[in-house]
């Protein structure tokens, strides 16, 4: 038998045609087919291992263990600060740089690019940070513990697990840049006093 | 049988119509489209004018471009086809114009309602509900215009286009009624019967299997029918297009979730999701296979013919769209995507590149035969083509670029992944502005192609007499033996069907049984999956014979299309409405809204706040860093409908309440550039403006209630004293803040629903199996 050109020999059409439209019936292609088997082969699979064994970790319970990674790697890591630490980083050019960024980056939309708030711009939501009466403690680590843990009732947001403590002693350095080590300062006796330290 | 042979002329006005609407709304709903791109950009395009604010616009874009675009040119594609592969003449001129003047109507009055605030908050199902209504009648006169046809038809067996239109017509009924099933407070308010996730789960559930039976089914049908004609090839494989066309139908359904990785929705659901999308790569691309090697042999005709040029382009976006979903239904790859532009170049490649090209090719091949006259410019057609498809390209490699960096930005940690890199979300919208920007120019581009086509049509139909195709057919040749010749029995009790059915049951039991039960479905499917291939090996005629049977039944076809695409939504949404209750909602409870904060939640819907701003942390660490504790299921179990979001343009909003101070939220909404400089946010003056409209708020809270709400008996003065209370205190808390906003004032009630977000109460663990 001689092959012929016309490749309709090899390609069985199906008898019937609709509006003139014929089909071929052609073999499925077997990487197609071993897709599709794959696939059914992997759905076994993997409900096997987190639905039906529970092997796999479920979604809350993979972020709680990789969040309690993260605190015990930012207790180990705390930065030892104290009050005087804080004055010497804000005495810091490289300190004071960083700080400055971060602060712009985050904190001038409420206490503006001045620092000056409310001193400045009475419709402005934060208060000034460049004088010398404080709402919440005016010692650095009153400051410190203020931006980390944030004043929630007055609208000051909690820093502490976004900026990370290295960036907030950055920013805390820089506002003290604007300040003087011993200067008086008055401390808003209504308000509540710093959260207590965690 | 006599030779006595008669003339049928089809209705082919119909199609002309349905052709000429498809083309006019196309380019409507791609001009909304190209300016809503603008305003992200560009927020002073807003211009701070309710209607013509991005978030008031977009449902209208989406809206448009699947149900006017895309169902116009559904419609013609199908009269069109269908009535030649059945050799009948549409059963009503009547119900034919009724559809088309119906589904006109309703379209205008989605642009007379959408861009004014009144939706469902529902994404692609936001229309309200008396549109609703319309929208379910009218879908109803094209079944019945559909099936009499069928009933009516002189061709014995049904075409492979035609299986896809019947599971076009009988799934999207399903899938609208139940996703549109809700309790009017007036006429032109209503609040879903589901809250929270089980909204969440139904929503997806329709939006996923809108894609898939609205923007899928229908085209592929209609790719069945145009291509073999435009390429004069046979169609490839017969036996591709069964087994893609049962198994397409069959997971699409199952696949919704995916939506949904990550969130609070249960994990069992989830892991249903991201696996049958994974199933689902095969099937979508026997359907390009099958369109693609069709076209083997016709390869030359590609350099001189526009229509070819546009379905072979059209065919491998499909197939391109339908392997990206799966690797975005991978939860570590959505962990990345989702939530940002690549979801949106996603869908671009399927809509402009599948949708849009099979839209036009089919337009350029029918436009010569319906009005016997050829295309006016055949070179203007091909320019449309490069136009378009530069204009495609660039769209969709600016979304992945901004997508994947955007992702990789909110996504980066540092410190030993102790903290947030990019902790201001702000800068990684920055970062992708350069990317925002060439997406306006690719879907600028594609405006300018479809106006091509426009210029075109209307070129070519001007002055031509429009003539209806005909067809000669025996007098009294008969129409056919419908059902007689199966019979109940022959229709389901068979091989085939009952293979399919064990094997579903099997691995219903061997996913949701307990211990022993698992083990014997799990080994019942493997047997049945054994026998099944041992069967089709050995018997595989019979097989086909009685494939070849059902085709010349149309009832005992549809309804085991019917069941195949019921099961998928059967398991996976029974359990949910029945176990995820309040009652039993992991850890937390959601507190019901005060009056005051139901009608700030209310504007918040309205304003399409829900369109930039999701509200679900994720259980993934930098969601968690960025915005507070994952979010738990009980935490929005009372959200009728439920807000969990698909979109971040800006940050997520699930634990704003308390962050800041009122006083920041009102100069927010009034001008977000003043105090999140680079903001991308519109405007939302009028919110300080208008007085809160509470004539039907009594209605609201009884319907409320009537859904499941823990509600108190309230009277209409204990709701209004509840309302004046609480608007009086956080005005109060203005003043001293120096802001002056009367009580009465929308921007208040918003306030108030804000600022109680994520404060759920913590309940004591009740487990309750996660597994239904």
């Amino acid at each position: 038998m001689t092959p012929t050109p016309n490749s309709t020999t090899e390609d069985p059409i199906r008898p019937h045609t609709f509006d003139g439209i014929q089909e071929y019936d052609k073999r499925l292609p077997n990487w197609w087919l071993m897709t599709l088997y794959v696939s059914i082969v992997f759905w076994v699979g993997y409900w096997s291992y987190y639905e039906w064994f529970r092997v796999g970790l479920s979604g809350p319970q993979r972020v709680e263990q990789a969040l309690a990674q993260i605190e015990a790697m930012k207790l180990a890591s705390a930065p030892a600060l104290d009050d005087a630490s804080l004055w010497k980083m804000s005495r810091n050019p490289v300190f004071v740089e960083a700080g400055k960024a971060t602060v712009n980056a985050n904190c001038v939309a409420c206490h503006l690019a001045s620092l000056r708030g409310k001193g400045e711009n009475p419709t402005a939501i934060g208060p000034d940070l460049t004088d010398t009466k404080w709402i919440h403690g005016g010692n650095p680590m009153d400051l410190y513990r203020t931006v980390t843990q944030g004043v929630l009732v007055k609208g000051m947001p909690t820093w502490g697990p976004v900026l990370g403590p290295k960036k907030i002693a950055e920013a805390v350095a820089y506002v003290l840049s604007k300040h003087t080590e011993g200067e008086p300062i008055e401390v808003d006796p209504s308000a509540a006093p710093p959260p207590p330290a965690k | 049988m006599s030779d006595r042979k008669i003339t049928i002329e089809f209705n082919d006005k119909i199609v002309r119509q349905f052709l000429l609407a498809s083309v006019i709304w196309g380019a409507i709903g791609m001009l909304v489209g190209v300016l809503i791109a603008a305003q992200l950009n560009f927020w002073q395009l807003n211009f701070a004018t309710p209607w013509l604010t991005w978030s008031r616009l977009r449902p209208l874009h989406t809206n448009a471009v699947i149900f006017a675009l895309v169902g116009n040119m559904m419609f013609a594609g199908i009269y069109y086809s269908t009535q030649r592969l059945v050799k009948a003449r549409l059963a009503s001129d009547f119900l034919s114009q009724l559809h088309f003047w119906g589904w006109q109507a309703i379209i205008v009055s989605a642009v007379c309602t959408l861009p004014f605030g009144l939706t469902r908050g529902k994404e692609y199902a936001e229309l309200i509900w008396p549109i609703n209504i319309a929208v379910v009648v009218i879908w109803v006169v094209f079944a019945v215009n559909f099936f009499w046809t069928l009933g009516k038809r002189r061709e014995p067996s049904l075409y492979v286009a035609i299986w896809f239109y019947i599971s076009t017509i009988i799934t999207i009924a399903m899938l609208y009624i139940v996703n549109h099933l809700s309790i009017p407070t007036s006429w032109s308010h209503s609040y879903p019967v589901f809250g929270g996730v089980q909204d969440a789960l139904v929503q997806w559930w329709y939006g996923h299997n809108a894609v898939a039976f609205f923007l899928t089914t229908p085209i592929l049908g209609i790719m069945y029918y145009f291509v073999p004609k435009a390429a004069e090839r046979p169609v490839y494989s017969y036996r591709l297009s069964v087994v893609h066309f049962w198994s397409l139908v069959f997971l699409y359904i199952w696949a919704g979730p995916h939506h949904l990785l990550n969130t609070a929705l249960p994990g069992w659901l989830q892991t249903l999701g991201m696996t049958f999308s994974l199933m689902l790569w095969a099937p979508s691309w026997g359907g390009m296979l099958n369109g693609l090697l069709t076209l083997r042999g016709a390869w030359h005709k590609l350099r001189t013919d526009p229509v070819l040029k546009f379905f072979a382009a059209g065919v491998t976006f499909y197939g391109m769209a339908t392997f990206e979903g799966p690797l975005l239904a991978i939860k570590s790859v959505n962990a990345l995507g989702h939530y940002t532009d690549w979801v949106i170049g996603h869908v671009h490649a399927g809509t402009l590149g599948w949708n849009g090209f099979m839209a036009a090719g089919m337009t350029y091949w029918l436009l010569p035969r319906l009005w016997n006259k050829p295309l006016y410019s055949t070179s203007l057609a091909n320019l449309h083509f490069w136009i378009g498809g530069v204009g495609i390209l660039l769209y969709v490699a600016a979304m992945w670029t901004s997508g994947i960096t955007q992702g990789l930005m909110l996504n980066a940690t540092t410190e030993n992944g102790t903290i947030l890199a990019y902790p201001n979300f702000l800068e990684t919208l920055n970062t992708i502005r350069p990317l925002m920007l060439m997406r306006l120019i690719g879907g600028g581009l594609y405006l300018t192609g479809w106006l091509m086509l426009a210029y075109n049509f209307w070129q070519t139909v001007r002055g031509a007499a429009p003539v209806n195709g005909t067809i000669e057919v025996f007098d009294d040749e008969p129409a056919h033996e419908e059902a007689a010749a199966m019979g109940l029995f022959g229709s389901f009790i068979n091989p085939p069907v009952l293979f399919s059915i064990f094997g579903t049951g099997f691995a219903f039991v061997w996913m949701f049984g307990a211990d022993l039960l698992s083990i014997a479905g799990l080994v019942g499917l493997m047997v049945c999956g054994v026998l099944a291939y041992a069967h089709f090996e050995s018997r595989g005629k019979k097989w086909g014979d009685w494939y070849d049977r059902l085709l010349g039944n149309s009832l005992p076809f549809t309804i085991l299309t019917f069941l195949a695409v019921v099961a998928g939504g059967l398991i996976q949404i029974i359990p949910t409405v029945v176990a995820h209750n309040a009652a039993s909602t992991e850890d937390r409870k959601q507190t019901p809204y005060t009056p005051l904060e139901l009608q700030g939640r209310d504007i918040y819907v309205r304003d399409g706040c829900y369109l930039c701003h999701s509200q679900m942390i994720r259980t993934l660490v930098p969601d968690v860093l960025r915005y507070g504790d994952y979010s738990r299921l009980g935490e929005s179990i009372y959200d009728h409908p439920y807000q969990w979001g698909s979109k971040r343009n800006g940050p997520d909003l699930a634990r704003v309440g308390g962050k800041y101070p009122n006083v920041w939220h009102l100069r927010h909404m009034e001008d977000p550039r003043s105090i999140s400089v680079g903001s991308n946010m519109p405007t939302f003056p009028w919110l300080l403006a208008n007085t809160l409209d509470n004539s039907t708020l009594v209605k609201k809270i009884s319907v409320q209630r009537m859904l499941g709400v823990p509600y108190p008996n309230w009277t209409p003065e204990q709701i209004t004293t509840r309302v004046e209370a609480q608007a009086k205190t956080i005005a109060a808390d203005l003043k001293t803040a120096g802001a002056y906003i009367a009580p009465d004032k929308e921007i208040i009630a918003l306030i108030a629903y804000l600022q109680q977000l994520g404060h759920a109460v913590v309940v004591p663990i009740t487990k309750t199996a996660s597994n239904p």
